[in-house]
């Protein structure tokens, strides 16, 4: 059964973008927690321009978006595409050339961004050849997932499908917008926006990027993978279709509540809140949508330790979808702004939500494409305790620490004078990024282990199939 | 309340007419999504589409076997 599936479906590209995915976490993790601890301790940077935090914070964003997000979202939507509409990816080459293309652009963004070779631009860093290798592999891979789905032997697109769809339509569109620029030289451009209007279309790709990528991407995974792995249909489809159209329809308007208190005008910034405030009734809806999948079979969680990165991945969406509608607003903004609250904000929706959703794929494509069971199914509960315990930590430093510095910036006496000097708040943050670098440290350690288990369960498997042509002819 | 929300029709350019009219279209869209996804006659043909994942041919499939 598995071989004839093997033989319909191109199932190498997936294994090949699955494999890289999990290298691609402990990387892009491990140089998260170096950076973390250069906060910490700033003698970590040794003086070397190339290490310091200025240089790796783009490469540890780029290399958990893109490496490791990227990866596991191409394997997860060539994986489920291809299942769901029973056809094989519409062009073999084409696959490849997405995987080498993108692996290519990861190479060149860790050599050009520890060199200072950036557009500063947040999130969109890399200049502008790698832009533009950026949206011709992209182009490739929406291009091949478009034509499978149009040549599928279902009469039906499943909703997973819509999701990766409009990510792929709307990154696109995000990608060339926010990347127009003027190249005075092979490394260097300026953006053709100035002012206020590149403030405006940089959150206005930065949040999309963000609610295209990271949510509409990843929820994708989620209504393919939840049902898959529950093995029961996804709770209500209505619900899943509802979710999808007020997410699409609703996320891009967002963008301005990044640009609270500042030139832009201030309705836009009003729009961007109400707008936020709207989007937790579908994402909730979403939320719960995943959850209730395993109503009447709940004891599948004691049992199920990849359930359990896909079920509590859903709580983390639930609370983080609360929480960035509540920063938004106006009142809350003002003191959330500019401070850790907000880098605590966006970890819980990356360590929690994204990559634990991803690693519950992960482990769900591994044991199916190597027709196996994981090595070791404690290292996943350990995994799991491990990402969730190191995330918690993250998200609990970065809140302390964030609302602290608030209250500091905005405190002042009975003169008008600011109480506390910036460097007396930098100084107040100490033990919270000491403890940001321990949590982040426990989750990258969850990471590793996956990545062990990962490999000997590959080789565990591969090992499995050449004995048993050999047993058989002995 | 008629002051806040008086709007100069004449004063509006291109791109606000273009901006207006996608906004009052997509709420358009969505009254319509609504109305469709929650209509009882559609609830049946809706969530028939929820076993598709298990439709699959998965050999672990509790459908398929």
């Amino acid at each position: 059964m598995q071989a004839s599936l093997e033989q319909k479906y191109n199932f190498d590209i997936v294994k090949w973008f699955t494999v890289a995915s999990v290298i691609y976490l402990v990387v892009g993790t491990l140089i998260g927690v170096y950076i973390a601890a250069e906060l910490a301790w700033p003698a970590l940077n040794l003086d070397i321009a190339e290490i310091s935090f200025g240089r790796l914070r783009p490469l540890h964003t780029n290399a958990v978006i893109f490496a490791f997000g990227g990866c596991a979202l191409m394997a997860t939507s060539y994986y489920s595409v291809q299942r769901t509409c029973g056809v094989r990816v519409w062009s073999d080459k084409l696959a490849w050339f997405t995987f080498i293309g993108w692996n290519l652009i990861i190479v060149s963004a860790v050599i050009t961004l520890p060199l200072g070779l950036t557009q500063g631009k947040e999130y969109a860093e890399l200049e502008w050849p790698i832009d533009i290798a950026i949206a011709v592999v992209w182009l490739a891979y929406g291009l091949n997932f478009v034509m499978t789905l149009a040549t599928r032997k279902t009469s039906h697109i499943y909703v997973s499908n819509w999701f990766f769809l409009s990510m792929i339509i709307m990154i696109t569109y995000l990608h060339v917008v926010n990347s127009l620029a003027i190249p005075v030289s092979l490394f260097k451009s300026y953006s053709v926006y100035s002012g206020v209007q590149d403030a405006m279309i940089q959150w206005w790709y930065g949040h999309n990027a963000v609610g295209f990528y990271l949510t509409a991407g990843f929820l994708g995974i989620m209504y393919y993978f939840v049902p898959k792995q529950a093995n029961r249909p996804v709770f209500s489809y209505r619900l899943s279709v509802i979710h999808f159209w007020a997410l699409t329809f609703g996320y891009v308007w967002l963008g301005a509540h990044h640009l609270q208190y500042t030139a832009l005008p201030d309705w836009t910034g009003s729009l961007g809140a109400a707008v936020s405030l709207a989007m937790i009734i579908p994402s909730w809806g979403g939320a719960v949508n995943g959850m209730m999948t395993l109503s009447g079979a709940w004891d599948k969680l004691r049992t199920d330790y990849v359930m359990r990165f896909l079920i509590v991945s859903l709580a983390f969406y639930a609370m983080s979808t609360f929480e960035g509608p509540v920063m938004s607003a106006k009142t809350v903004n003002a003191l959330s702004h500019y401070t850790d609250w907000t880098v605590g904000h966006v970890h819980s929706g990356a360590l929690g939500w994204v990559a634990m959703v991803a690693a519950g794929a992960l482990y769900h494509m591994i044991m199916k494409l190597w027709r196996t069971e994981m090595y070791s199914a404690k290292l996943v509960n350990l995994h799991f305790w491990l990402a969730t315990v190191g995330a918690v930590i993250y998200i609990i430093a970065m809140w302390v620490s964030g609302i602290m510095q608030g209250l500091m910036w905005r405190d002042y006496d009975e003169f008008g004078t600011l109480t506390y000097t910036f460097a007396e708040s930098v100084a107040a943050m100490h033990p919270y990024y000491a403890m940001r670098a321990v949590g982040g440290l426990i989750y990258w350690t969850g990471g590793a282990v996956m990545l062990y288990n990962t490999i000997m369960t590959i080789r565990q498997a591969t090992a499995a199939r050449s004995a048993s042509p050999a047993a058989a002819t002995a | 309340m008629l002051e806040y929300f008086h709007t100069d029709w004449a004063a509006m350019t291109l791109n606000d007419w273009a901006g207006m009219i996608i906004t009052v279209g997509v709420f358009v869209l969505m009254i319509w999504a609504y109305v469709h996804v929650f209509h009882p006659k559609n609830k049946e043909k809706l969530e028939s589409m929820r076993h598709i994942p298990l439709d699959d041919d998965d050999e672990d499939s509790e459908d398929t076997k």
